[in-house]
């Protein structure tokens, strides 16, 4: 028996081309597949956005951080490097804003102030985490659903299979195997996005919370730094 | 941001376009070694077998029984006297003559008969020897084989012996006319004997002339033909009968749904009429091939062989003249694995 393989297709069995198992599914497994495979892009898109996204803000915010501690004057600093766009320059724009509007009063509310500055820093952190993490849940989605849609197009491939079965009365190998073949490929596509996209989520995850930390370490030092300021302020 | 997510769905696209690209053009297809090389083969239907025997017929008939007189080893004397002209038979038929006659009659009177013989009026004695060689010789003609020279001889002596036995017969009672009769017979049938009774002679059989009175010779010489027998059908037409019923069976037939279900033979008991009806409904003598695993499908089975008889009932192009060959197929098997 022979299967009508569209043209193209390459029909050597030995081989398992995508391609040609892709072209003899079934339109649900087909539309599967495809979402599958776009999911797979995006996620892969993702990854190397937020890779280069993530190392930088990292790299610049420990550059800047570092600087910072080196720089004699807090308001020169912040004049040269403090417009920059990366977490650690924008905690600092925010500290520093918070300040320069507190101490421009007369009577300056040393308590108040305080508190002003801590939330304004700690709202600053949670802006930039929540911007850097924003495609993380997209990660996460595909990580756990994938294999799920992967697996939905498998069992109605192989619901298929087994209605070809019926119909030709017939249950040996060569009509069974293709059908169970293209099925399993969409189980195959389903990993085949799911498993970057776990493996990236945990280790960005990972890193936006390293980041957090080292940008809270930051901001402490750095109120710590303008509470002193406070103090010495008459 | 948005260029670093630009670049990164850039790359993704690109990477997956190539990874896609290199798998479906068997980059990773495992090579396959064990390509089985199914090079083209002639295939001969064996459609065209004839109903109809063309095969020589073998006889049926056991081979008449062989009779004695045919393995006797004095065959052989006979084909000896056709050539030889004389010397051969001569000697071989005189021996049983001479024997009983000299001997009995000698021994009982040596010397007085030849006295009396001389004595007695030995004219008229005389006569029924000189009868009997005259006798003898048209004899011998009737075995044209036999040279008259080898039986003149014997009958000569015959005769002489004859003469004296007479003379002796005479001599001890002339006036008894039963001695006489009874040496002209004596003579008579040595006479027979070394004339007429010479075709039967060489034989030299214990067994009788009559041996074979009771038994059928007319079946030895002309060998019947073995009669056209429908019994006489050869394995060709049997595989013939099978391929018609079984080609008229199976597209009738179908199979239960289940494992190991083509390892099953049913064997089933039918009768046809003359018109290739079935008469009755045919019943499963056996099921073969039955395994644990298409147990629960042997029931089912039984019924689709049964229905697929039935189905295909009016049976077509049986050949009448092997009606009894097919009149009542037990078994008739039918194999799940021919099914289509």
């Amino acid at each position: 028996m022979t299967l009508n393989l569209p043209a193209g297709a390459i029909t050597d069995a030995a081989t398992i081309s995508p391609l040609a198992l892709f072209l003899q599914a079934d339109i649900v497994v087909k539309g599967v597949m495809i979402g599958l495979l776009l999911a797979s892009i995006w996620t892969w898109a993702i990854i190397i956005g937020f890779s280069f996204s993530l190392r930088k803000a990292s790299q610049e915010s420990r550059k800047f951080e570092a600087d910072f501690w080196k720089a004699e004057d807090i308001d020169r600093f912040y004049e040269s490097r403090g417009k920059a766009e990366f977490p650690a320059a924008k905690l600092m724009a925010a500290g520093v804003g918070e300040w320069r509007r507190s101490t421009a009063q007369r009577v300056i509310d040393r308590d108040g102030t305080r508190d002003r500055l801590s939330t304004a820093m700690s709202s600053a952190i949670a802006a930039e985490i929540d911007r850097l993490s924003d495609r993380l849940n997209i990660l996460a989605t595909v990580g756990s659903v994938a294999p799920f849609v992967g697996l939905f197009g498998t069992v109605w491939g192989i619901m298929r299979a087994f209605t070809s079965i019926a119909a030709e009365q017939n249950s040996s190998l060569a009509v069974v195997a293709p059908g169970i073949a293209e099925a399993l490929f969409a189980t195959a596509i389903g990993l085949f996005a799911a498993i970057p996209a776990v493996i990236a989520y945990n280790r960005f995850s990972h890193g936006i919370n390293r980041l957090e930390s080292s940008l809270t370490r930051f901001a402490d030092g750095f109120y710590a730094t303008l509470s002193r300021e406070l103090e010495a302020q008459r | 941001m948005e260029r670093a997510e630009k670049i990164g769905l850039g790359v993704a696209t690109a990477g997956h376009v190539l990874l896609f690209g290199l798998l479906s053009a068997g980059f990773l297809a495992t090579p396959n070694p064990l390509k089985l090389k199914s090079p083209p083969m002639d295939v001969t239907l064996v459609d065209e077998v004839a109903l109809q025997a063309t095969a020589p017929q073998v006889s049926t008939q056991p081979p008449p029984p062989s009779v004695a007189p045919e393995e006797g080893p004095t065959q052989e004397a006979r084909p000896a006297p056709e050539p030889a002209p004389a010397p051969e038979p001569a000697p071989v038929p005189p021996p049983p003559k001479a024997e009983p006659k000299p001997v009995p009659k000698p021994v009982s009177k040596p010397t007085p008969p030849k006295e009396v013989a001389k004595a007695a009026p030995a004219k008229p004695k005389p006569m029924p020897p000189k009868k009997e060689v005259a006798k003898a010789p048209p004899k011998p003609k009737a075995p044209p084989e036999k040279p008259k020279a080898a039986v003149a001889a014997p009958s000569k002596s015959d005769a002489k012996t004859k003469a004296d036995a007479k003379a002796k017969a005479d001599a001890k009672a002339k006036s008894d006319a039963k001695a006489k009769s009874d040496a002209k017979a004596k003579a008579d049938t040595a006479a027979r004997e070394s004339g007429a009774g010479k075709a039967d002679k060489p034989k030299g059989s214990l067994l009788g002339k009559d041996f074979l009175k009771g038994i059928d010779t007319s079946s030895d010489a002309p060998r019947r033909p073995a009669p056209p027998l429908a019994a006489a059908m050869g394995p060709q037409q049997k595989a013939a009968l099978d391929r018609v019923i079984s080609e008229q069976i199976y597209p009738h037939l179908r199979l239960p749904s289940g494992a190991d279900v083509e390892q099953l033979v049913a064997l089933l008991d039918v009768k046809i009429d003359r018109d290739g009806r079935i008469i009755g409904k045919p019943s499963v003598i056996d099921i073969q091939g039955e395994t644990a695993s298409n147990r629960p499908q042997v029931s089912v089975y039984k019924e689709r062989a049964i229905q697929a008889v039935m189905a295909a009932s009016p049976f077509r192009n049986l050949p009448p003249e092997y009606y009894d060959q097919w009149k009542w197929l037990s078994p008739l098997r039918v194999y799940a694995r021919k099914a289509r």
